[in-house]
């Protein structure tokens, strides 16, 4: 392995990816898509821990990386849940629509 | 090569994530995220981690998403509207966010990374034994722990989403 995967490279592919989920998360107002920003966000934390794990010779990073993926699971089961209530009550998913907490 | 290859990969997630968030269906932007998922998966195998990668493919892409895209069809939502943007305001401040955000982080990154010695040849990579025995034996409380969250995740999505009129 000569030209191993450097850190640098992991790191700028993580905080791209993270971007654009914040982004999405952000700018969008599709509840699911909003959803989806945050799963990718979450993968790009996945990517940063895989990356040093690689580089420091540790497995704790693909540790943490299996709870995380199991907790997203979990998350995504709930949060989904919880649209389907909110559809049921409302008629949409759209997060401007969306304001009873809102003043 | 093998950095070739997570470029590429790594490139290829980057593109699809874009689609994903500039994409006005839902259902797109689901697919999207799954080619996207697709390409983090060879980026782990790259770097020496494939059971992380099977189980980016199987729970991730296999059934985190395929949950959303079942849900979006039962649901049957459509098209975002594009609407006019009732709050302007918001959109200038979350796009300021966005860049500054992204600004601070790239720069904090990039000079990030090259105090760290670059792997050489991970001493027999992708071995799952060494995982499963620091899974089983430092992190067994956590994992017993995350068991018991599945089956509260469970209960807790079949209480949200069942009827109200107690069926």
């Amino acid at each position: 392995m000569i030209d191993a995967v450097p850190l640098s490279d992991v790191l700028l592919a993580s905080g791209a990816l993270f971007v654009i989920g914040l982004a999405g998360a952000l700018l969008r107002r599709s509840a699911i898509t909003i959803f989806l920003s945050i799963e990718l966000m979450m993968n790009a934390a996945n990517l940063a821990l895989i990356g040093y794990g690689y580089a420091l010779h540790s497995l704790e990073g693909q540790v943490v990386v299996f709870f995380v993926i199991a907790i997203a699971a979990a998350e995504a089961s709930v949060g989904l849940a919880i649209f389907v209530a909110l559809f049921r009550h409302k008629e949409t998913i759209d997060v401007d629509e969306i304001h009873l907490l809102k003043w | 090569m093998e950095r070739l290859i997570f470029d590429a990969a790594a490139g290829l997630a980057i593109l699809f994530a874009g689609v994903m968030v500039v994409h006005r269906h839902p259902v797109k932007s689901v697919l999207a995220l799954v080619v996207s998922f697709f390409g983090l998966a060879v980026c782990y195998v790259m770097l020496a981690a494939p059971f992380i990668a099977a189980i980016q493919v199987i729970v991730y892409a296999g059934a985190i998403l395929v949950l959303f895209l079942f849900v979006l069809m039962l649901l049957n939502v459509g098209q975002e509207t594009r609407g006019l943007r009732r709050r302007p305001i918001q959109q200038v401040l979350a796009s300021a966010a966005i860049v500054v955000f992204a600004a601070l982080l790239l720069s904090l990154l990039r000079g990030h990374g090259a105090d760290v010695p670059a792997s050489v040849a991970a001493e027999a990579p992708g071995e799952i034994a060494p995982l499963a025995r620091l899974l089983f034996s430092e992190y067994l409380l956590a994992f017993e722990a995350l068991s018991v969250l599945l089956l509260a995740a469970l209960a807790g999505a079949y209480v949200l989403a069942r009827r109200e009129d107690g069926a």
